[in-house]
């Protein structure tokens, strides 16, 4: 490290403080928001920290609304949903990756083309395959669609990832005996772990915040409704009580905090130091 | 322990030949060195010889098993990478013993195996770190230690000193050598530093674009090279090449070095030409005496040993794609050098008589650039 003047130091905080600052203040906002009685949202001046909290509005929205329904599904649509894509993408960074396949480059090039179609434009045929398919209301037409954006995303970032392991090392692996696909799974993938933890934190937290395709395939099967799906119907044609809104988002984004939390971990780079020279 | 063989081995990618006609017979025990400048094919020959990479064409026998269509798991070999590609993730104790897991040993005798090869290569106290946590050296030791644990039938190691400081490079050089002495296994190792294939060879092979230009030991190599590109590429500092006439008087030939003639070993009957190419090591060059009077052009002193450069004569350069651009010396192509080991002080621009002992030299056909000999006539490929 290198030693800075005191008045160096103070700069370095005061820029970092600025930053979360600006990143957290909406968070912030939501908080003080959903703590206001409906009545006093528009204050002007606004207050920084309400008279009077009302802290029974997060009790109310779990009492009031299937909360934990709409959390239960929108769990199992993003664990399915990040299942689905790191195995796809898995196998398919791999492929491009490690062998020399004919066009190849140009393959790699067209799935992340396709990552630059706007998921508005996929919605409508993706809609017609899914309604003959039977699926629309089910979890899985949600689970498919969102894995159509996320893999051609996923599988670039671990093509990026598996291109810096040697290939040296699952070279090893077989002449020490192991099968092709016990190269890649007993060295690949561990040496691969932050580079999966990453594809997989994405993929999760691309799929807990859908709502268009949420929106357009479970509107009808309410009991299928997620997390952004059910607080969207929180906003009344007449009334809308953004205090219930904001503390049913701020409960609904708890959960990807604890993901990253868990998969920080994995997602420290530098884990392959030491394979080579 | 075992011979290997590769038969009429050929590979190509697309339409690049990468090796052609490869055939080699190495006996079992053998160090065998496949030695050549980068890109010469020496890599992909012992890939596939591993199994890391499909033939096009011939067959690999490894212990007198055609083994050409089995997977590198199947073999029974080990080998040894350039960068070690030691598995990050797991302990010293786990990379070792990771071959015999896969060859589904009881968990005791895996133990008892790590053990002992970590007991030969001194890594005993090292066995619960992780490769980061080691040493070059120490990490070039554990892959050795993965080869050796599986006592396979034959050892591969590619570059695997490259990695190394030079001093550590020769400090394991040796004890590769002795490991492998011990073992008696068959090895094949690929380097492209001439000075390594010739201190641990008992068979060297050098390559070239993809075509094996000469098989033998280190001292048939040094001694009779079969060819300019062997002639330049083994011995340190290179061979050195000039033109010269050839001058005939019955059955001897001549020529000359700087207006001295010079005998040659080569009866005049096998040298249906004008001109040669000749070529004489460093070491060979005799000062003083009544040889032909040259200018010193350069004195480089490493105490009692001299590297003397001094200018090829005028008209008699050889520059050749064959040997410089191959060579790891950087000298100039109409330079040549002397090396000698005595008192005296030399000093640059000074001028001094060099000497070339005729059973020196060696001739080469100017066309086909393949050594010409005495007894034997021409050196076979």
């Amino acid at each position: 490290m290198r030693n800075h003047s005191l008045l160096g130091k103070i700069g370095i905080y005061a820029a970092v403080a600025a930053t979360c600052g600006l990143l957290l203040f909406p968070i912030y906002w939501m908080f003080i928001t959903a703590l206001k009685p409906a009545n006093r949202l528009r204050d002007f001046p606004p207050e920084f920290w309400p008279e009077n909290p009302q802290w029974n509005v997060f009790a109310d929205v779990l009492n009031s609304q299937p909360f934990g329904l709409w959390m239960w599904n929108t769990v199992l649509v993003a664990i399915a949903t990040m299942i689905l894509s790191l195995t796809v993408g898995t196998l398919a960074a791999y492929a491009l990756s490690r062998f020399r396949l004919r066009g190849g480059q140009g393959l790699g090039l067209f799935i992340l083309t396709s990552k630059m179609l706007p998921a508005t434009l996929l919605i409508i045929p993706l809609f017609v395959v899914f309604r003959s398919l039977g699926l629309t209301g089910s979890l899985w037409s949600v689970i498919i669609a969102q894995s159509t954006l996320i893999v051609p995303f996923a599988t670039w970032m671990l093509k990026g990832y598996f291109d810096t392991i040697p290939p040296e090392l699952e070279q090893a692996a077989l002449v020490d005996g192991a099968s092709p696909l016990g190269a890649i799974v007993r060295i690949v993938l561990p040496v691969a772990a932050p580079g999966m933890a990453a594809t997989a934190l994405y993929a999760f937290v691309i799929s807990w915040s859908d709502f268009l395709y949420a929106r357009t395939f479970l509107t009808t099967s309410e009991s299928k409704w997620t997390l952004n799906m059910g607080i969207a119907t929180l906003k009344g044609e007449f009334v809308t009580d953004w205090n219930v809104i904001m503390a049913a988002s701020l409960m609904a984004a708890v959960p990807i905090v604890g993901v990253y939390l868990f998969l920080e971990r994995y997602l420290v780079g530098g884990l392959s130091a030491g394979s080579e020279k | 322990m075992a011979t290997i063989e590769f038969n009429q081995i050929q590979k190509s990618y697309g339409g690049v030949q990468a090796i052609r006609d490869f055939n080699l017979t190495v006996d079992d025990g053998d160090f065998c060195v496949f030695v050549g400048p980068s890109g010469c094919g020496k890599s992909t020959a012992l890939k596939m010889l591993a199994g890391l990479e499909p033939t096009s064409g011939g067959e690999i026998a490894i212990g007198g098993r055609d083994v050409t269509d089995l997977g590198p798991g199947k073999r029974d070999i080990a080998m040894v990478f350039q960068n070690y590609a030691l598995y990050p993730h797991m302990s010293v104790r786990s990379n070792i013993g990771f071959g015999l897991k896969m060859h589904g040993l009881p968990k005791a005798e895996i133990d008892r195996k790590v053990a002992e090869v970590a007991d030969i290569l001194e890594l005993s106290d090292y066995l619960d770190r992780k490769p980061r946590a080691l040493s070059g050296g120490q990490r070039q030791r554990v892959a050795l230690g993965r080869a050796i644990v599986r006592e396979p039938s034959a050892f591969l190691m590619d570059e695997p000193l490259s990695n190394l400081d030079a001093k550590l490079r020769v400090q394991t050089r040796a004890e590769i050598v002795k490991l492998q002495k011990r073992l008696g296994v068959t090895t094949i190792y690929v380097t492209h530093d001439q000075v390594e294939a010739l201190t641990m060879a008992t068979k060297i092979v050098v390559m070239r674009k993809g075509v094996i230009q000469q098989i033998g030991s280190p001292e048939t190599l040094f001694d009779t090279p079969a060819n300019l590109f062997v002639a330049g590429f083994i011995g340190s500092p290179g061979m050195n090449f000039f033109r010269g006439p050839v001058e005939k008087e019955g059955d001897v030939a001549f020529t000359r070095f700087a207006g001295a003639r010079i005998k040659l070993a080569v009866p005049a009957g096998q040298l249906p030409f004008d001109n040669a190419i000749f070529g004489i090591r460093p070491e060979h060059i005799r000062i003083g005496g009544e040889g032909a009077e040259i200018g010193l052009t350069l004195v480089e002193s490493l105490g009692t040993e001299k590297i003397l450069h001094f200018q090829t004569p005028e008209g008699q350069e050889f520059n050749d794609a064959d040997t410089a651009a191959d060579h790891d010396d950087e000298r100039d192509a109409s330079s040549m050098l002397a090396r000698v080991i005595d008192d005296v002080r030399y000093a640059d621009g000074q001028a001094i008589r060099v000497h070339l002992p005729e059973d020196k030299i060696h001739v080469f056909n100017p066309d086909t650039h393949t050594a010409l000999r005495a007894a034997s006539g021409q050196v076979n490929t």
